[in-house]
């Protein structure tokens, strides 16, 4: 049992890597009359999350542990925020919004896995759900909502259409498939999906955010294969061997 | 939304947080902008684009959760009062009469779907109806009857969603969630039938897919017996609200007249006082058996638009009832060759959609495609009456009015 007692400690073994000094947050508010419980029994010495994940103790012990420390890579922390309030952007392109709203409203409640409130702008959403038909006309402006939301972001392509051109695959004015212009997190086939089948979406998209904890940065243009660290797909290309893919609009590797 | 001062539009401009003289932001214009980049191409655009004093531009859209899709419309505002309006349309344009010519004519009616995507079902019913005459086919009386049976049931759905939304952009939130409990239960009646949720796909040249089947009816006697219920709990929440009669009741008047000069149908016009309804003035189907209204309004206001929409839900009920009680037996499609390749010949046929008249030109040239593949969409004609009625309205009432026509994006640019 080690000592509880003592204060909040000091970084004893900051990673070359870290972004900055460890946040130190005492717990004075509460603690539990079971030491044991909440993962209290968590070495001191331990102030970063990826050395408690080397420690073998993972879970919701690690998470939910006594806030004596919370570690820096400020971003693997606000990640799990923001897996826990996603909110999409209100736009409907097409057909696919009516299920949107259908999946937002009282029969499928979006809102019970914490994809909280429709924003209608842009400045304060995080994912966009391109819910339609994307043509070439209308391609210049969702672009532009696109780059007018903030990162971190993500987005979540519904519909046949929006993956692949779908239906209209040999119509002139639409453009095939969206990640021919932007960056698409998750695919959502269907034509249009059903409610569930964009809340499953939305499900995978959160798993993804967590998997890619703090380097939601690295987000390429276009189709690319799956890489390791994406967590969701093993499956990827020789070990050492990194595609090439060209980064067009802020894809830092 | 976009403010902008008068100014043309592909001009530099020294952005507004330059108090630094020295700094000035060399800006391109884009389609995003309220001033298009181009010079006037009729009058009517020079006159719009042209600011008197006191007068600026607003746009709202494309992407504006109260446009209903993609619409942009251009205001010309002086205060909070609009002065004028330039609607700008063809964000959804997919090409699907385009599609169609290189389809044969079964591939069509899956093509067609999309179009008033909150109506597919009359989407289907306005093609199969003029290919049928193309093919010089009969219907099976059965098929008819499913085929009004669904259709109205589509219409019910469409005319929630429109109740829900209107009070939506007035600025209540609670009725959309009571229409969209009502969508879903019929649309998964209409998916136990069908298959899908919004795009059916149902109909086929000579009949209809499938018969019905027993976790449809159960679907729908299960609907039915509190059908008119719901209807009346959804209007006591709005029709007498005091916030949604003072803004609804006397704005975006228009006389039936005008109304007519306009190509307004459906609803919309009805509201005028104009009883012009497809099902009664070019009767199709198996509408003259049965029995029904046309719900009318006198006052041409949007509060009128409203109220006859709910007069046709009740209606679309009583049609359902009668459609279930006479129901033949028989079969639900006429015999038909794989390949169809009708004689070369013209074809219109029209029907009475949610938002109007609802119609498909076709071209037969005796391939088994159609030649050329025309659709006359109603929101593309109510549209147009946006402009005459949302002058000298507040901003905010200018939504109402466009909420209250009932334009879908995917039927307008097609």
């Amino acid at each position: 049992m080690p000592d509880l007692s003592r204060g909040p400690s000091t970084p004893s073994a900051a990673p070359p890597d870290s972004d900055a000094e460890p946040i130190v947050v005492p717990n004075d508010f509460w603690s539990s009359s079971n030491p044991a419980a909440y993962g209290g029994g968590r070495p001191p010495s331990i102030t970063h999350l990826h050395e408690l994940e080397a420690d073998g103790i993972q879970g919701d012990n690690g998470r939910w542990g006594r806030l004596d420390v919370i570690p820096a890579r400020s971003d693997i922390l606000l990640d799990l925020l923001r897996v826990n309030s996603l909110w999409p952007l209100l736009s409907g392109l097409a057909c696919c919004a009516i299920e949107m709203m259908s999946a937002a409203t009282s029969v499928n409640d979006m809102d019970r896995f914490s994809m909280f409130p429709f924003r209608a702008s842009p400045r304060q959403s995080d994912v966009l759900i391109v819910a339609g038909t994307l043509t070439t006309k209308m391609a210049g402006p969702l672009l532009r909502l696109w780059e007018e939301m903030p990162e971190p972001k993500w987005c979540v392509a519904m519909g046949d259409c929006t993956v692949s051109g779908g239906r209209y695959k040999r119509s002139y004015s639409v453009v095939q498939g969206i990640d021919r212009i932007m960056p698409v997190d998750v695919y959502v086939p269907g034509c249009p999906p059903r409610p569930e089948g964009l809340i499953y979406g939305m499900m995978k998209l959160q798993q993804l955010i967590v998997a890619r904890r703090g380097r939601w940065a690295e987000r390429a243009v276009g189709p690319r294969p799956p890489r390791k660290w994406d967590g969701m797909n093993e499956s990827g290309g020789e070990p050492g061997h990194e595609p090439e893919w060209s980064p067009v609009s802020g894809g830092a590797r | 939304m976009t403010a902008t001062g008068p100014r043309r539009g592909g001009q530099s401009e020294t952005a507004g947080w330059a108090d630094d003289p020295g700094i000035s932001v060399e800006r391109p214009a884009t389609i995003w902008d309220a001033v298009p980049p181009i010079s006037p191409r009729s009058e009517r655009e020079a006159e719009f684009y042209s600011l008197e004093d006191g007068e600026m531009l607003l746009n709202l859209g494309p992407q504006h959760p109260s446009t209903h899709g993609v619409l942009r419309v251009v205001a010309k505002i002086r205060g909070e009062t609009v002065v004028d309006l330039d609607p700008v349309i063809g964000y959804l344009h997919r090409g699907v009469e385009k599609i169609c010519e290189q389809s044969d004519y079964h591939m069509c009616l899956s093509q067609v779907d999309p179009l008033d995507y909150i109506s597919a079902l009359h989407n289907e019913w306005a093609p199969v109806m003029a290919f049928e005459k193309l093919f010089d086919v009969r219907v099976p009386r059965r098929a008819e009857f499913i085929r009004v049976l669904v259709a109205e049931l589509n219409r019910i759905y469409s005319h929630n969603l429109y109740m829900g939304w209107l009070a939506l952009d007035i600025g209540g939130l609670t009725p959309v969630l009571y229409s969209f409990i009502e969508r879903d239960e019929i649309v998964e009646m209409l998916a136990a039938l069908t298959g899908q949720r919004i795009l059916f796909n149902y109909f086929r040249v000579g009949g209809v897919n499938w018969d019905l089947n027993p976790e449809f009816l159960s679907r729908l006697a299960d609907w039915m017996s509190h059908a008119l219920a719901q209807v009346e709990a959804n209007t006591t929440l709005i029709n007498e609200n005091e916030i949604l009669v003072k803004r609804t009741k006397g704005l975006g008047v228009i006389d039936g007249k005008t109304a007519l000069a306009l190509n307004m149908t459906g609803p919309n016009l009805r509201a005028t006082g104009v009883p012009f309804d497809v099902r009664r003035a070019h009767p199709f189907s198996i509408y003259p058996e049965l029995e029904f209204d046309v719900p009318v309004r006198e006052e041409g206001d949007t509060y009128a638009r409203y109220l006859v929409r709910v007069d046709e839900i009740k209606q679309s009920i009583r049609i359902i009832d009668q459609v279930i009680n006479e129901m033949p037996d028989g079969p639900v499609m006429a015999k038909m060759p794989w390949k169809i390749t009708p004689r070369p010949g013209r074809a219109w046929a029209a029907i009475e959609s949610p938002r109007g008249l609802y119609g498909c030109y076709a071209m037969s040239d005796g391939t088994n495609r159609p030649y050329r593949m025309r659709i006359h969409d109603p929101s593309f004609n109510n549209l147009q009456s946006l402009q005459p009625l949302s002058e000298n309205v507040m901003i905010q009432d200018a939504i109402a009015v466009l909420a209250s026509l009932d334009p879908v994006m995917g039927g307008v640019d097609k």
